[in-house]
Protein backbone atom coordinates (compact mmCIF):
# COMPACT_ATOMS: atom_id res chain seq x y z
CA UNK A 1 0.00 0.00 0.00
CA UNK A 2 1.28 3.44 -0.88
CA UNK A 3 1.81 5.93 1.95
CA UNK A 4 0.14 9.18 1.07
CA UNK A 5 2.24 12.25 1.92
CA UNK A 6 1.09 14.41 4.82
CA UNK A 7 3.60 17.24 4.53
CA UNK A 8 2.76 19.67 1.65
CA UNK A 9 6.44 19.78 0.68
CA UNK A 10 6.35 16.05 -0.06
CA UNK A 11 3.53 16.22 -2.58
CA UNK A 12 5.64 17.13 -5.61
CA UNK A 13 8.28 14.40 -5.04
CA UNK A 14 5.44 11.97 -4.41
CA UNK A 15 3.82 12.78 -7.72
CA UNK A 16 7.19 12.54 -9.47
CA UNK A 17 7.83 9.15 -7.88
CA UNK A 18 4.44 7.94 -9.12
CA UNK A 19 5.01 9.25 -12.65
CA UNK A 20 8.47 7.69 -12.90
CA UNK A 21 7.35 4.38 -11.42
CA UNK A 22 7.44 1.37 -13.72
CA UNK A 23 3.73 0.64 -13.28
CA UNK A 24 2.74 4.14 -14.36
CA UNK A 25 5.06 4.03 -17.37
CA UNK A 26 3.77 0.65 -18.52
CA UNK A 27 0.17 1.72 -18.07
CA UNK A 28 0.28 5.15 -19.62
CA UNK A 29 3.32 5.48 -21.83
CA UNK A 30 4.92 2.42 -23.28
CA UNK A 31 2.73 -0.58 -23.81
CA UNK A 32 -0.03 1.64 -22.52
CA UNK A 33 -2.35 4.28 -23.86
CA UNK A 34 -0.01 6.78 -25.53
CA UNK A 35 1.88 4.07 -27.38
CA UNK A 36 -1.35 2.42 -28.55
CA UNK A 37 -2.87 5.63 -29.85
CA UNK A 38 0.37 6.56 -31.62
CA UNK A 39 0.79 3.06 -33.06
CA UNK A 40 -2.75 2.80 -34.39
CA UNK A 41 -2.67 6.28 -35.92
CA UNK A 42 0.73 5.50 -37.43
CA UNK A 43 -0.75 2.33 -38.93
CA UNK A 44 -3.53 4.28 -40.66
CA UNK A 45 -0.93 6.58 -42.22
CA UNK A 46 1.32 3.63 -43.06
CA UNK A 47 -1.47 1.72 -44.75
CA UNK A 48 -2.49 4.69 -46.89
CA UNK A 49 1.09 5.44 -47.88
CA UNK A 50 1.94 1.82 -48.64
CA UNK A 51 -1.17 1.25 -50.75
CA UNK A 52 -0.54 4.50 -52.57
CA UNK A 53 3.00 3.40 -53.38
CA UNK A 54 1.77 0.01 -54.61
CA UNK A 55 -0.73 1.71 -56.90
CA UNK A 56 1.82 4.29 -58.10
CA UNK A 57 0.16 7.14 -56.25
CA UNK A 58 1.74 9.45 -53.68
CA UNK A 59 -0.68 9.18 -50.79
CA UNK A 60 -0.82 11.61 -47.84
CA UNK A 61 1.63 14.40 -48.50
CA UNK A 62 0.95 17.77 -46.94
CA UNK A 63 0.35 17.31 -43.20
CA UNK A 64 3.78 17.18 -41.63
CA UNK A 65 7.17 15.93 -42.67
CA UNK A 66 7.99 13.27 -43.88
CA UNK A 67 5.20 12.36 -46.24
CA UNK A 68 2.22 13.67 -44.32
CA UNK A 69 2.83 11.65 -41.18
CA UNK A 70 0.55 13.97 -39.19
CA UNK A 71 -2.38 13.11 -41.45
CA UNK A 72 -4.04 10.78 -38.85
CA UNK A 73 -4.06 13.60 -36.30
CA UNK A 74 -5.60 15.98 -38.81
CA UNK A 75 -8.20 13.34 -39.63
CA UNK A 76 -8.94 12.82 -35.96
CA UNK A 77 -9.51 16.53 -35.35
CA UNK A 78 -11.70 16.74 -38.42
CA UNK A 79 -13.79 13.73 -37.41
CA UNK A 80 -14.26 14.98 -33.84
CA UNK A 81 -15.76 18.25 -35.09
CA UNK A 82 -17.95 16.63 -37.72
CA UNK A 83 -21.65 16.21 -37.15
CA UNK A 84 -22.82 12.80 -35.97
CA UNK A 85 -25.71 11.69 -38.12
CA UNK A 86 -27.84 8.91 -36.71
CA UNK A 87 -30.24 7.37 -39.23
CA UNK A 88 -33.89 7.60 -38.34
CA UNK A 89 -35.43 4.60 -36.59
CA UNK A 90 -31.91 3.62 -35.59
CA UNK A 91 -31.34 2.45 -32.04
CA UNK A 92 -29.60 5.55 -30.73
CA UNK A 93 -28.19 4.04 -27.57
CA UNK A 94 -26.60 1.06 -29.25
CA UNK A 95 -25.51 3.10 -32.25
CA UNK A 96 -23.56 5.54 -30.11
CA UNK A 97 -22.17 3.21 -27.46
CA UNK A 98 -21.13 0.14 -29.43
CA UNK A 99 -18.15 1.98 -31.04
CA UNK A 100 -16.94 2.87 -27.56
CA UNK A 101 -17.28 -0.76 -26.50
CA UNK A 102 -15.30 -1.77 -29.59
CA UNK A 103 -12.47 0.60 -28.69
CA UNK A 104 -12.52 -0.80 -25.16
CA UNK A 105 -12.38 -4.36 -26.44
CA UNK A 106 -9.62 -3.49 -28.87
CA UNK A 107 -7.49 -1.96 -26.14
CA UNK A 108 -8.13 -4.49 -23.38
CA UNK A 109 -6.03 -7.42 -24.76
CA UNK A 110 -2.91 -5.25 -24.88
CA UNK A 111 -2.72 -5.71 -21.11
CA UNK A 112 -1.30 -9.20 -21.63
CA UNK A 113 0.80 -8.63 -24.77
CA UNK A 114 4.49 -8.57 -23.78
CA UNK A 115 6.66 -6.04 -25.60
CA UNK A 116 9.74 -6.97 -23.56
CA UNK A 117 10.76 -8.94 -20.51
CA UNK A 118 9.47 -6.20 -18.22
CA UNK A 119 7.29 -4.32 -20.69
CA UNK A 120 3.97 -5.98 -20.00
CA UNK A 121 1.03 -4.57 -18.10
CA UNK A 122 -0.45 -7.73 -16.62
CA UNK A 123 1.43 -11.02 -16.46
CA UNK A 124 -1.64 -13.19 -16.82
CA UNK A 125 -1.30 -16.98 -16.74
CA UNK A 126 -4.04 -17.46 -19.33
CA UNK A 127 -2.94 -14.56 -21.52
CA UNK A 128 -3.49 -16.28 -24.85
CA UNK A 129 -7.01 -17.37 -23.91
CA UNK A 130 -7.72 -13.85 -22.68
CA UNK A 131 -6.72 -12.38 -26.03
CA UNK A 132 -8.87 -14.85 -27.93
CA UNK A 133 -11.80 -14.31 -25.57
CA UNK A 134 -11.77 -10.54 -25.99
CA UNK A 135 -11.32 -10.64 -29.75
CA UNK A 136 -14.17 -13.12 -30.14
CA UNK A 137 -16.62 -10.56 -28.72
CA UNK A 138 -15.91 -8.34 -31.74
CA UNK A 139 -18.26 -10.05 -34.23
CA UNK A 140 -21.24 -9.91 -31.89
CA UNK A 141 -20.60 -6.22 -31.24
CA UNK A 142 -20.39 -5.67 -34.99
CA UNK A 143 -23.70 -7.42 -35.67
CA UNK A 144 -25.35 -5.38 -32.89
CA UNK A 145 -24.00 -2.16 -34.39
CA UNK A 146 -25.12 -3.19 -37.86
CA UNK A 147 -28.60 -4.03 -36.59
CA UNK A 148 -28.81 -0.79 -34.64
CA UNK A 149 -28.05 1.41 -37.64
CA UNK A 150 -31.28 0.31 -39.39
CA UNK A 151 -29.91 0.35 -42.89
CA UNK A 152 -29.61 -2.44 -45.40
CA UNK A 153 -25.94 -2.28 -46.31
CA UNK A 154 -24.68 -2.36 -42.72
CA UNK A 155 -27.00 -5.22 -41.89
CA UNK A 156 -25.75 -7.40 -44.74
CA UNK A 157 -22.17 -6.42 -43.93
CA UNK A 158 -22.67 -7.24 -40.28
CA UNK A 159 -24.06 -10.68 -41.07
CA UNK A 160 -21.15 -11.38 -43.40
CA UNK A 161 -18.72 -10.20 -40.75
CA UNK A 162 -20.35 -12.48 -38.19
CA UNK A 163 -20.12 -15.63 -40.22
CA UNK A 164 -16.67 -14.88 -41.51
CA UNK A 165 -15.21 -14.28 -38.07
CA UNK A 166 -17.02 -17.28 -36.63
CA UNK A 167 -15.66 -19.48 -39.41
CA UNK A 168 -12.07 -18.36 -38.98
CA UNK A 169 -11.90 -18.27 -35.21
CA UNK A 170 -11.78 -22.04 -34.83
CA UNK A 171 -8.78 -22.66 -37.14
CA UNK A 172 -7.06 -19.72 -35.46
CA UNK A 173 -7.41 -21.20 -32.00
CA UNK A 174 -6.42 -24.67 -33.11
CA UNK A 175 -3.37 -23.42 -34.97
CA UNK A 176 -2.37 -21.46 -31.86
CA UNK A 177 -2.70 -24.73 -29.98
CA UNK A 178 0.49 -26.09 -31.54
CA UNK A 179 2.36 -23.09 -30.11
CA UNK A 180 0.84 -23.90 -26.73
CA UNK A 181 2.00 -27.50 -27.09
CA UNK A 182 5.52 -26.36 -27.95
CA UNK A 183 5.74 -23.84 -25.10
CA UNK A 184 3.56 -25.80 -22.64
CA UNK A 185 2.11 -22.57 -21.34
CA UNK A 186 -0.69 -20.14 -22.04
CA UNK A 187 1.26 -17.25 -20.53
CA UNK A 188 2.47 -15.06 -23.38
CA UNK A 189 5.67 -14.17 -21.50
CA UNK A 190 6.48 -17.87 -21.13
CA UNK A 191 5.64 -18.44 -24.78
CA UNK A 192 8.14 -15.78 -25.84
CA UNK A 193 10.76 -17.02 -23.39
CA UNK A 194 10.44 -20.52 -24.86
CA UNK A 195 11.50 -19.05 -28.22
CA UNK A 196 14.88 -17.85 -26.97
CA UNK A 197 16.75 -20.39 -29.07
CA UNK A 198 14.39 -21.10 -31.93
CA UNK A 199 11.40 -19.11 -33.14
CA UNK A 200 8.18 -21.11 -33.34
CA UNK A 201 7.79 -20.24 -37.00
CA UNK A 202 10.33 -23.00 -37.74
CA UNK A 203 8.87 -25.99 -35.85
CA UNK A 204 5.29 -24.81 -36.42
CA UNK A 205 5.47 -23.39 -39.92
CA UNK A 206 2.13 -24.83 -41.08
CA UNK A 207 0.29 -23.40 -38.14
CA UNK A 208 1.97 -20.04 -38.79
CA UNK A 209 0.50 -20.07 -42.30
CA UNK A 210 -2.96 -21.06 -41.02
CA UNK A 211 -2.80 -18.52 -38.22
CA UNK A 212 -1.75 -15.75 -40.58
CA UNK A 213 -4.59 -16.49 -43.03
CA UNK A 214 -7.07 -16.55 -40.15
CA UNK A 215 -5.72 -13.25 -38.88
CA UNK A 216 -6.28 -11.74 -42.32
CA UNK A 217 -9.86 -13.03 -42.27
CA UNK A 218 -10.50 -11.85 -38.73
CA UNK A 219 -9.28 -8.39 -39.64
CA UNK A 220 -11.51 -8.35 -42.73
CA UNK A 221 -8.55 -7.59 -44.94
CA UNK A 222 -8.41 -8.35 -48.61
CA UNK A 223 -8.79 -11.02 -49.97
CA UNK A 224 -11.27 -11.65 -47.16
CA UNK A 225 -12.93 -8.23 -46.97
CA UNK A 226 -16.45 -9.40 -47.77
CA UNK A 227 -17.95 -7.54 -44.80
CA UNK A 228 -16.76 -4.20 -46.13
CA UNK A 229 -16.82 -4.95 -49.87
CA UNK A 230 -16.80 -1.43 -51.26
CA UNK A 231 -18.33 -2.10 -54.69
CA UNK A 232 -21.27 -4.06 -53.26
CA UNK A 233 -21.88 -2.80 -49.76
CA UNK A 234 -20.58 0.81 -49.81
CA UNK A 235 -18.53 0.41 -46.64
CA UNK A 236 -20.06 -2.69 -45.12
CA UNK A 237 -21.14 -2.60 -41.52
CA UNK A 238 -19.96 0.95 -40.84
CA UNK A 239 -21.71 2.59 -43.77
CA UNK A 240 -23.86 4.75 -41.49
CA UNK A 241 -21.08 5.72 -39.08
CA UNK A 242 -20.09 9.37 -39.19
CA UNK A 243 -18.02 11.79 -37.16
CA UNK A 244 -16.83 10.51 -33.82
CA UNK A 245 -18.56 7.17 -34.26
CA UNK A 246 -16.56 6.55 -37.41
CA UNK A 247 -13.38 7.63 -35.65
CA UNK A 248 -14.02 5.22 -32.79
CA UNK A 249 -14.71 2.35 -35.18
CA UNK A 250 -11.59 3.14 -37.17
CA UNK A 251 -9.52 3.31 -33.99
CA UNK A 252 -10.91 -0.04 -32.88
CA UNK A 253 -10.18 -1.64 -36.26
CA UNK A 254 -6.61 -0.42 -36.35
CA UNK A 255 -6.07 -1.38 -32.72
CA UNK A 256 -7.22 -4.85 -33.72
CA UNK A 257 -4.80 -4.84 -36.66
CA UNK A 258 -1.99 -3.88 -34.30
CA UNK A 259 -3.12 -6.45 -31.76
CA UNK A 260 -3.16 -9.27 -34.29
CA UNK A 261 0.25 -8.26 -35.67
CA UNK A 262 1.75 -8.27 -32.18
CA UNK A 263 0.07 -11.60 -31.50
CA UNK A 264 1.65 -13.15 -34.60
CA UNK A 265 4.99 -11.69 -33.50
CA UNK A 266 4.65 -13.03 -29.98
CA UNK A 267 3.44 -16.47 -30.94
CA UNK A 268 5.58 -17.23 -33.96
CA UNK A 269 8.31 -14.66 -34.55
CA UNK A 270 10.02 -14.82 -31.20
CA UNK A 271 8.62 -11.65 -29.66
CA UNK A 272 11.46 -9.49 -28.39
CA UNK A 273 14.29 -11.92 -29.21
CA UNK A 274 16.88 -10.56 -31.57
CA UNK A 275 20.49 -9.34 -31.58
CA UNK A 276 21.13 -7.32 -28.45
CA UNK A 277 22.19 -4.04 -30.06
CA UNK A 278 18.57 -2.90 -30.04
CA UNK A 279 16.40 -2.90 -26.89
CA UNK A 280 13.68 -5.52 -26.57
CA UNK A 281 10.59 -3.37 -27.27
CA UNK A 282 12.19 -2.07 -30.46
CA UNK A 283 12.56 -5.63 -31.75
CA UNK A 284 8.94 -6.41 -30.94
CA UNK A 285 7.70 -3.28 -32.69
CA UNK A 286 9.94 -3.84 -35.72
CA UNK A 287 8.67 -7.38 -36.19
CA UNK A 288 5.12 -6.21 -35.62
CA UNK A 289 5.51 -3.62 -38.37
CA UNK A 290 6.85 -6.28 -40.73
CA UNK A 291 3.83 -8.48 -39.99
CA UNK A 292 1.49 -5.50 -40.42
CA UNK A 293 3.11 -4.77 -43.77
CA UNK A 294 2.42 -8.31 -44.93
CA UNK A 295 -1.18 -7.98 -43.74
CA UNK A 296 -1.65 -4.67 -45.56
CA UNK A 297 0.08 -5.42 -48.87
CA UNK A 298 -2.57 -7.88 -50.24
CA UNK A 299 -5.09 -5.04 -50.10
CA UNK A 300 -3.26 -3.43 -52.98
CA UNK A 301 -2.83 -6.62 -54.94
CA UNK A 302 -5.54 -9.23 -54.61
CA UNK A 303 -9.20 -9.37 -55.64
CA UNK A 304 -11.89 -10.46 -53.20
CA UNK A 305 -12.88 -14.11 -52.92
CA UNK A 306 -16.45 -15.40 -53.15
CA UNK A 307 -18.56 -16.14 -50.08
CA UNK A 308 -18.81 -19.88 -50.60
CA UNK A 309 -15.06 -20.08 -51.35
CA UNK A 310 -14.37 -18.21 -48.13
CA UNK A 311 -16.48 -20.54 -46.05
CA UNK A 312 -15.09 -23.61 -47.78
CA UNK A 313 -11.51 -22.48 -47.22
CA UNK A 314 -12.12 -21.72 -43.56
CA UNK A 315 -14.13 -24.75 -42.58
CA UNK A 316 -12.45 -27.44 -44.62
CA UNK A 317 -8.86 -26.69 -45.60
CA UNK A 318 -7.75 -24.52 -42.71
CA UNK A 319 -9.57 -26.49 -40.02
CA UNK A 320 -8.24 -29.81 -41.28
CA UNK A 321 -4.71 -28.47 -41.69
CA UNK A 322 -4.86 -27.00 -38.20
CA UNK A 323 -6.13 -30.23 -36.66
CA UNK A 324 -3.56 -32.28 -38.53
CA UNK A 325 -0.93 -29.87 -37.40
CA UNK A 326 -1.73 -30.63 -33.77
CA UNK A 327 -0.79 -34.26 -34.45
CA UNK A 328 2.33 -33.19 -36.30
CA UNK A 329 3.47 -30.91 -33.49
CA UNK A 330 2.82 -33.65 -30.98
CA UNK A 331 4.97 -36.03 -33.04
CA UNK A 332 7.74 -33.44 -33.30
CA UNK A 333 7.70 -32.72 -29.59
CA UNK A 334 7.60 -36.39 -28.58
CA UNK A 335 10.31 -37.44 -31.03
CA UNK A 336 12.78 -35.18 -29.21
CA UNK A 337 14.03 -33.47 -32.35
CA UNK A 338 13.68 -30.12 -30.64
CA UNK A 339 15.45 -31.09 -27.43
CA UNK A 340 18.58 -29.33 -28.69
CA UNK A 341 16.66 -26.07 -28.46
CA UNK A 342 15.20 -26.86 -25.05
CA UNK A 343 11.64 -27.57 -26.17
CA UNK B 1 -8.03 -4.54 -13.86
CA UNK B 2 -6.35 -1.15 -13.49
CA UNK B 3 -5.83 -1.25 -17.23
CA UNK B 4 -9.55 -1.70 -17.92
CA UNK B 5 -10.47 1.20 -15.64
CA UNK B 6 -7.78 3.35 -17.21
CA UNK B 7 -8.99 2.70 -20.75
CA UNK B 8 -12.51 3.66 -19.72
CA UNK B 9 -11.24 6.78 -18.00
CA UNK B 10 -9.28 7.95 -21.04
CA UNK B 11 -11.25 6.82 -24.06
CA UNK B 12 -14.65 7.35 -22.49
CA UNK B 13 -14.54 11.15 -22.18
CA UNK B 14 -12.56 11.52 -25.38
CA UNK B 15 -15.23 9.79 -27.43
CA UNK B 16 -18.35 10.76 -25.50
CA UNK B 17 -17.75 14.52 -25.23
CA UNK B 18 -18.50 15.10 -28.93
CA UNK B 19 -21.77 13.18 -28.53
CA UNK B 20 -22.74 15.42 -25.66
CA UNK B 21 -21.78 18.55 -27.60
CA UNK B 22 -23.49 17.52 -30.79
CA UNK B 23 -26.65 15.76 -29.70
CA UNK B 24 -28.58 18.43 -27.79
CA UNK B 25 -28.44 20.81 -30.74
CA UNK B 26 -29.99 18.32 -33.12
CA UNK B 27 -33.35 18.82 -34.74
CA UNK B 28 -35.20 16.05 -36.51
CA UNK B 29 -34.37 16.23 -40.19
CA UNK B 30 -35.91 13.44 -42.15
CA UNK B 31 -33.82 13.91 -45.26
CA UNK B 32 -30.51 14.20 -43.50
CA UNK B 33 -31.18 11.23 -41.25
CA UNK B 34 -32.14 8.93 -44.08
CA UNK B 35 -30.19 5.68 -44.21
CA UNK B 36 -27.68 5.63 -47.03
CA UNK B 37 -28.92 3.74 -50.04
CA UNK B 38 -26.84 5.14 -52.90
CA UNK B 39 -29.14 8.11 -53.38
CA UNK B 40 -32.39 6.17 -53.47
CA UNK B 41 -35.17 6.64 -50.98
CA UNK B 42 -35.02 3.56 -48.74
CA UNK B 43 -38.00 1.30 -49.01
CA UNK B 44 -39.14 -1.34 -46.57
CA UNK B 45 -37.59 -2.48 -43.37
CA UNK B 46 -33.87 -2.96 -42.98
CA UNK B 47 -34.26 -5.29 -40.03
CA UNK B 48 -35.77 -8.12 -41.95
CA UNK B 49 -34.95 -11.79 -41.88
CA UNK B 50 -32.17 -12.70 -44.25
CA UNK B 51 -31.64 -16.32 -45.09
CA UNK B 52 -27.97 -17.11 -44.66
CA UNK B 53 -28.09 -20.93 -44.50
CA UNK B 54 -25.58 -20.82 -41.75
CA UNK B 55 -27.18 -23.25 -39.35
CA UNK B 56 -24.80 -26.23 -39.88
CA UNK B 57 -21.84 -23.95 -39.45
CA UNK B 58 -23.24 -22.58 -36.21
CA UNK B 59 -23.64 -26.12 -34.92
CA UNK B 60 -20.06 -26.91 -35.92
CA UNK B 61 -18.92 -23.72 -34.23
CA UNK B 62 -20.59 -24.74 -30.99
CA UNK B 63 -18.94 -28.15 -31.15
CA UNK B 64 -15.46 -26.91 -32.01
CA UNK B 65 -15.65 -24.08 -29.53
CA UNK B 66 -15.91 -26.56 -26.68
CA UNK B 67 -13.40 -28.91 -28.28
CA UNK B 68 -10.96 -26.03 -28.60
CA UNK B 69 -11.37 -25.19 -24.93
CA UNK B 70 -10.56 -28.75 -23.88
CA UNK B 71 -7.70 -28.93 -26.36
CA UNK B 72 -6.08 -25.87 -24.80
CA UNK B 73 -6.39 -27.40 -21.36
CA UNK B 74 -4.85 -30.60 -22.72
CA UNK B 75 -2.14 -28.79 -24.68
CA UNK B 76 -0.50 -27.20 -21.66
CA UNK B 77 -0.60 -30.37 -19.57
CA UNK B 78 0.01 -33.25 -21.96
CA UNK B 79 3.51 -33.94 -20.64
CA UNK B 80 2.23 -34.33 -17.10
CA UNK B 81 -0.62 -36.74 -17.83
CA UNK B 82 -0.14 -40.41 -18.81
CA UNK B 83 0.34 -41.09 -22.52
CA UNK B 84 -2.87 -43.13 -22.61
CA UNK B 85 -4.94 -40.03 -21.89
CA UNK B 86 -3.22 -38.14 -24.67
CA UNK B 87 -4.01 -40.99 -27.02
CA UNK B 88 -7.64 -40.80 -25.95
CA UNK B 89 -7.71 -37.11 -26.86
CA UNK B 90 -6.25 -37.87 -30.27
CA UNK B 91 -8.73 -40.73 -30.73
CA UNK B 92 -11.53 -38.32 -29.90
CA UNK B 93 -10.24 -35.89 -32.53
CA UNK B 94 -10.13 -38.67 -35.12
CA UNK B 95 -13.67 -39.73 -34.20
CA UNK B 96 -14.75 -36.13 -34.60
CA UNK B 97 -13.55 -36.27 -38.19
CA UNK B 98 -16.47 -38.38 -39.41
CA UNK B 99 -19.29 -36.06 -38.24
CA UNK B 100 -17.21 -33.09 -39.38
CA UNK B 101 -16.98 -34.58 -42.86
CA UNK B 102 -20.72 -35.27 -42.94
CA UNK B 103 -21.60 -31.78 -41.73
CA UNK B 104 -19.28 -30.20 -44.25
CA UNK B 105 -20.78 -32.29 -47.03
CA UNK B 106 -24.20 -31.00 -46.07
CA UNK B 107 -23.09 -27.44 -45.58
CA UNK B 108 -20.93 -27.02 -48.64
CA UNK B 109 -23.66 -27.86 -51.17
CA UNK B 110 -23.68 -25.03 -53.63
CA UNK B 111 -27.47 -25.04 -54.04
CA UNK B 112 -27.80 -24.07 -50.38
CA UNK B 113 -26.01 -20.79 -50.99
Amino acid sequence: MVNLPTNPADILPFIISIITSHTFITLVIFPGLIHLVLASSFLTWYERKLLARIQLRIGPLYAGWPGGILQPIADGVKLIFKEVIVPYKADRTLFTWIPLALVFLGTLPFAVIPFGQNWVIANLDVGLVFVFATTSIFPSMIIIFAWASNSKYPFIGGLRSLFQQVAYEIPMWISALSVVILARSLNLLDIVNAQAKIWFIIPAFLSFIVFFICVMAELERLPFDLPEAEPELVAGWYTEASGVIFMALFLALYLKLYLMSTLVTVLFLGGWWGPAFLPQPVWTILKTMVVATFIIIPRGIYPRIRVDMLIKLGWTRLLIIALGNVFLTLLIVNSGVLSAWGL
Amino acid sequence: MIWAVLILLFTGPLLTLPYLIVFPKRKEDHFRDMPFESGQVPQGEARRRLSMQYYPYVLMFVVFDVVGMFLFAWGISFTRIPIGSSLMVLLFLILLGAPLGYALRLALRRENW
